[in-house]
């Protein structure tokens, strides 16, 4: 047995006993770190072994789906027949008062979607035809149609929805659930973030960053081609059977070396290697759609070796299957301002969904013949909505756009924990305002928080002398939409 | 509120307890009332809540507040518990009565309760928050074994060692002690050479003159800047979504050159706060104002400019209170400090000094400072002495023409921060909530009143608050400076939460010692090179970091120093460390960021442009991490890895992790294979035998020579690989010479590809990527 076996088991012992007995997670993530100097076995005291949240969740695993831009509600979501009627018509100037617009002087003109809306499903949801593969999923989804925000630009807004904070420097919503949860998977990150159509999101990598949360915690970034994590692939020359050999050889050294010097920090290396090592193995493994069979990619619509959103949403039901808790999806091209055709509420959006809307029907369905839709929760939609009127820049133009709105808009929940078929919250007949059941996006935040077992204000963690959490000050259950 | 796991480490650190039962306010008691009350009993009159109607509310936070008269009794009777409400409602049954409400999630544990029912029975006392006081340096503790002792600290850490009938570690050999404190000092390790020269060197003070070299070696202010860098957030990039490159590498090269020339640290205050109100400011004082320039930009279509230039303002406030006086200034951004004596109307008296700059979150950055380079200057030498050479009779074509040669030079600019005109000054106003736009009273410059005053009658500008900040008077800037220095060289601060030094930070390990330092370093007029020579030359630093049986148990974070300190490399270390073991490390220094290799993302930074980079070519591919092109949206990755962070604001502290991801970077990024390669070429250069070369390539990584057993360990996987690549020729050329290049004529490429195997396991080991 190891000279120092019995203390370091101690020791793991006590943290482990200090850090349950009274369900601090900041103490043992604090204490994780500590006992990292502190143990000989990492998996004792892995800050990412699993761990129970405060109650019985509902969702065990999250993917977030996010268009990132704002994807216009009023074209999708929120029909307003009324504002089809008043299209052209000036705002009304209440609408106005005390308003800033990110594009947008002067008196604007509303303008009603020119999309075709029609009900579907059971609970009769409101869908527009720009979104033609939402229709046959209306029976799994809720659509919260009175979502609002407190920022009008797109890198603040995006920060508050992942990070609860409008400014750079918070934990994200992903680093907040793998360090309540740590990981399923020993051989895969707890938390990993895609990207697709070329571009980050306007958050930049604070959205899956891991703020003032131990790095560990971090969104792992997987890349749908080249090196699916960085540095995860031998180097030419290299080969698995070398590669044990060499990782051999660095245990035994290290192995001296910790019973030399005693210390715990060296355990945990010679730990990481390994880890390092199986994750080799592991991660190509399950980055590697073209082991799925034909049929399940063409419901996706993914081609192995793309760096499609399609891609991606096939990735992520795979990630999650393997016991990944958090897959956040990042898609570029929603800021439908009318700049240039792309960015057009008709064709523009038409085109943007045909890639868009078949993958996340085809991960919903996939999900639920998997039997993982119960506990996996899934979330679409955006930073914020798109005005009841066309944006000020382009508003003399033959493109149809809208400028950024913070105090409405829509995004669906499915699965994990969330009542299906359901619209819930309305806005004002003109889309201006909210006139019942308000979500705030850390109303939002607290509920995906509690669907994964935790009450929202007690998962915290200290940092600069204050007990942080993703709702910061706020947030409230939205319960009705709850199983 | 929850006890956090600190309290382990508090209760360990805590000396035995005294004969008198009362416990301790500082240590044992206002971190209970701070955690547990002051949310809705503290100084923040907005939340307050209780108390006798029209008074405000109760205050827990102050003797007055605590005494003041209920409905009916008093909060705090001192000496009798049982006439005191506080203990009643902390003992109460009944769930509407009990204190903490229990809604509030907080719940005091019953030896909580138990000390607060003490204190109120011993008296209950308050005192001033430590950290608020005035460090006087207390005279040196006696100790039994003096003979131990090499300077000042050893006599508070031996004390308190001394106190737990614990005993310190035999000084570590000299090569552990090279390595260590070249890495401490320079961030490279030393070389083999000097290593050696100073194994041999049998002169009594041959450690400190080790020490001497080490401190003034250009490497010195090149691994201290990047420490101040994370301070600074400097980056080279303006931040927000499109993240746009920024030149201001001005400033980073400023700070490598002001610790080299170890230039006061009072002085290097006065520079970055306020150069441009110095008298005459030099080039190099302009340049230090881009501290607070590295604040970001928004260039985001529709934001609003005063929004931005507003969170800079805001940014500026929060990091100077932070970098300077340890202080959680930011919360009073919203509402008035829930736990620190620090309203909502201070913050935006602070705020204030620093609303008055011409910039305007501006696309242009402007205002910025053009200088000339120090290649340029050689020739403005030249023709500026042409032109005073026309003498006497001067032509005016001539001499204009040399005017507009000299002003046509191109210049490099920086940031800075200049003072609007008067006309133009702006108004502060308190924002509530934070909040730019809902804007209540003016207030004017000024400091919080818990801390010392400004001079009276001088200017209110960012110059008297930077004089402010570094006045022998301030209680905090002294002892925030020394802990971090601290921290730099021993791994944790004496104040672990060296970010926080208020009421919600943890207290010193070593009160006595941090006050000591504190002094020392006022009494050494800031000499930062004096100061860290200091700590490295103690006996404390000196030890061996071998681990005793036990002490792992009782003191994992080795605060008590019973043995030296080890402790992971910084991501830049980790680079430069193996850049330098393989000779490939070139050691220019200062001028524009470089690009070393990283594989393509295919991304685009939002709204802006590509975030792949074409890679530096010739020894710009291998600088020092510091001079890598800091890109807010997108870091070098393989330096996040190791916990580098984006430095979009302020890291004051950075996390120390372990994980498999550095595993894949060490292993496998190229550039570490590059060193394995360039690594393995020296070691077959470096002798005729196997052993021989396995001792080179040890030694360039760890100083040390290797043990038996390691040599054998090396060289059975030299054999192993050799035979492996033998049969595999393909794989071991590629494995010898890609990335680095072809190997000399006449290599053996499978015995080179065998060596390459073993400098990677060299540069991976445990021991390579800590210092000892």
């Amino acid at each position: 047995m190891h000279p120092h076996f019995d203390l370091l088991q101690a020791q793991t012992r006590r943290a482990f006993l200090r850090s349950t007995g009274q369900f601090s997670l900041g103490a043992i993530a604090a204490q994780a770190l500590l006992a990292r100097d502190a143990s000989a076995s990492p998996a004792a005291v892995n800050p990412l072994a699993p761990r129970m949240p405060h109650y019985a969740p509902k969702a065990k695993r999250v993917v977030y789906l996010h268009m990132s831009g704002g994807p216009p509600h009023l074209d999708i979501f929120d029909y307003k027949p009324e504002l089809v009627k008043r299209d052209g018509q000036p705002v009304p100037e209440q609408f106005l008062k005390g308003k800033t617009f990110a594009f947008t002087t002067g008196l604007p003109k509303l303008m009603g979607t020119p999309r075709q809306f029609a009900q579907h499903g059971q609970g009769g949801i409101w869908m527009s035809d720009a979104v033609p593969n939402f229709h046959g999923i209306a029976d799994e989804i809720c659509v919260v149609k009175s979502m609002f925000t407190d920022q009008f630009n797109h890198t603040p807004a995006e920060l508050l929805l992942f990070t609860g904070s409008p400014r750079q420097g918070r934990p994200s919503m992903g680093s907040w659930t793998t360090y309540g949860l740590g990981s399923e998977n020993e051989n895969l990150p707890g938390f990993v973030a895609l990207v697709s159509s070329g571009t980050q999101p306007s958050g930049g990598q604070s959205l899956w960053g891991t703020g003032f949360l131990p790095s560990v915690f971090q969104g792992v970034q997987c890349r749908s081609k080249g090196d699916p994590v960085l540095y995860v692939s031998d180097p030419a020359g290299m080969d698995r059977e070398l590669r044990r050999k060499t990782l051999d050889a660095l245990r035994d050294l290290n192995e001296a070396q910790q019973r030399e010097l005693g210390h715990p920090e060296t355990a945990t290396r010679i730990a990481q290697y390994e880890l390092a090592f199986r994750m080799q193995t592991s991660v190509p493994e399950v980055m590697d759609i073209s082991l799925e069979p034909p049929g399940v990619l063409a419901d996706y619509g993914a081609k192995p070796g793309d760096a499609s959103f399609a891609n991606n949403c096939l990735l992520a039901r795979r990630l999650l299957e393997k016991g990944v808790r958090f897959v956040q999806l990042f898609d570029w091209g929603w800021d439908f301002h009318g700049t240039n055709k792309n960015e057009d509420i008709r064709d523009g959006l038409s085109a943007k969904m045909r890639a868009s809307d078949r993958p996340v029907a085809a991960l919903i369905r996939d999900l639920k013949q998997r039997g993982l839709l119960d506990d996996t929760l899934v979330v679409w939609g955006g930073e914020f909505g798109r005005t009841p009127f066309r944006e000020g820049r382009t508003s003399g133009g033959g493109v149809l756009g809208r400028d950024h709105f913070p105090d409405a808009f829509s995004l669906f929940l499915a699965g994990g924990g969330v009542k299906a078929g359901l619209s819930y919250g309305e806005t004002d007949e003109l889309g201006f305002s909210i006139i019942e059941k308000k979500v705030h996006v850390h109303d939002l935040q607290a509920t995906i928080m509690h669907l994964l077992g935790f009450n929202h204000e007690k998962l915290t963690y200290r940092f600069q002398g204050r007990d942080f959490r993703l709702t910061d000050v706020h947030g409230h259950v939205v319960r009705d939409i709850l199983l | 509120m929850k006890p956090h796991a600190l309290t382990a480490i508090c209760v360990l650190l805590a000396p035995p307890a005294q004969a008198a039962d009362t416990p301790d306010f500082q240590r044992e008691i206002r971190p209970i009332l701070s955690n547990s009350c002051y949310k809705c009993h503290g100084p923040d009159a907005a939340e307050r809540k209780g108390g006798k109607d029209g008074s405000g509310g109760l205050r827990l936070d102050t003797e007055a507040g605590a005494r003041a008269a209920l409905d009916g009794g008093v909060a705090i009777a001192p000496g009798h518990p049982d006439k005191s409400e506080l203990v009643a409602r902390i003992k109460e049954s009944d769930p509407d009565e009990l204190m903490p409400p229990p809604k509030s999630g907080v719940k005091l544990t019953s030896h909580e309760i138990g000390l607060l029912e003490q204190w109120v029975r011993g008296g209950a006392k308050y005192v001033k928050h430590w950290s608020y006081v005035k460090p006087r340096q207390p005279p040196l503790p006696e100790v039994t074994n003096k003979q131990w002792l090499r300077n000042g600290v050893d006599s508070f850490i031996l004390a308190r060692l001394e106190k737990d009938g614990l005993s310190p570690q035999p000084e570590a050999d000299r090569l552990a002690l090279a390595r260590r404190v070249a890495l401490d000092l320079t961030g490279l390790p030393p070389s083999p050479e000097e290593a050696d020269a100073f194994l041999n060197d049998q002169t009594p003070d041959a450690y400190e003159r080790f020490v001497d070299r080490l401190l003034a070696s250009s490497a010195y202010g090149e691994h201290w800047a990047r420490q101040w860098l994370d301070l600074a957030r400097y980056a080279d990039s303006a931040g927000y979504a499109d993240d746009p490159l920024r030149q201001i590498w001005g400033f980073r090269d400023y700070v490598i050159r002001s610790f080299n020339a170890n230039k006061p640290f009072d002085q290097f205050t006065l520079e970055q706060i306020a150069g441009d109100l110095l008298p005459n400011a030099t080039d190099d004082q302009l340049i230090a104002t881009a501290f607070h320039r590295n604040t970001m930009t928004n260039n985001e279509g529709g934001t609003n400019d005063e929004e931005f230039r507003n969170a800079a303002v805001v940014d500026r406030a929060n990091t100077t209170m932070s970098v300077w006086m340890g202080t959680s200034f930011a919360c009073a951004q919203c509402h008035t400090h829930k736990y620190d004596p620090i309203t909502h109307q201070e913050y935006f008296q602070i705020f204030a000094f620093f609303n008055n700059t011409q910039d305007a979150d501006r696309k242009d950055e402007s205002p910025l400072h053009g200088y000339l380079g120090e290649e340029q200057q050689p020739q403005r030498a030249q023709w500026e002495a042409q032109l005073a050479g026309l003498g006497a009779t001067p032509d005016p074509q001539k001499a204009a023409a040399l005017r507009k040669q000299i002003d046509g030079l191109a210049k490099i600019t920086v940031p800075i921060q200049r003072d609007l005109a008067p006309a133009q000054r702006r108004k502060t106003q308190v924002q509530l909530r934070g909040n730019y736009q809902a804007l209540a009273e003016e207030v004017t410059e000024g400091v919080p009143a818990a801390f010392h005053p400004l001079p009276e009658g001088a200017p209110m500008n960012r110059l008297t608050l930077a004089r402010w900040l570094v006045d022998e008077a301030n209680p905090l800037t002294p002892r925030v400076i020394a802990n971090r220095f601290w921290e730099s060289i021993f791994g944790t601060g004496i104040v672990r939460t060296s970010e926080e030094f208020g009421a919600q930070g943890e207290l010193p390990s070593h009160p006595e010692l941090l006050d000591w330092l504190a002094g020392e370093l006022l009494r050494e007029k800031w000499d930062v090179k004096k100061h860290i020579r200091l700590l490295v030359t103690s006996a404390a630093y000196r030890q061996s970091s071998k681990v005793t049986p036990g002490m792992n148990e009782r003191d994992p974070g080795n605060r008590l120093l019973a043995r030296g300190p080890r402790i992971r490399h910084s991501a830049e270390m980790v680079r430069d460390q193996a850049l330098a073991a393989s000779g490939l490390l070139s050691r220019k220094m200062f001028g524009p960021p470089v690009r070393p290799p990283q594989p393509n993302l295919n991304l685009s930074a939002a709204f802006g442009g590509g975030l792949d980079w074409k890679n530096s070519t010739g020894e710009d591919a291998h600088r020092r991490a510091l001079y890598t092109e800091w890109r807010r949206t997108a870091p070098y990755a393989s330096l996040t890895t190791f916990d580098a962070p984006n430095r979009e604001v302020c890291t004051l502290r950075r996390n120390q992790s372990n994980t498999p991801l550095q595993a894949l970077v060490t292993l496998n990024d190229p550039v570490y294979l590059e060193a394995a390669q360039a690594l393995a070429r020296r070691m077959m250069a470096s002798a005729s035998t196997a052993a021989g070369m396995a001792d080179h390539g040890f030694r360039r990584c760890l100083t040390r020579p290797p043990t038996a057993l390691e040599s054998q360990r090396l060289l059975a996987l030299h054999d192993e690989a050799l035979a492996w690549f033998k049969s595999r020729p393909d794989k071991a050329t590629a494995f010898a010479t890609l990335p680095l290049g072809a190997a000399p004529a006449g290599t053996d490429l499978p015995d080179l590809a065998a060596w390459t195997t073993v400098a990677n396991v060299l540069l991976n080991m445990d021991e390579t990527l800590m210092k000892r």
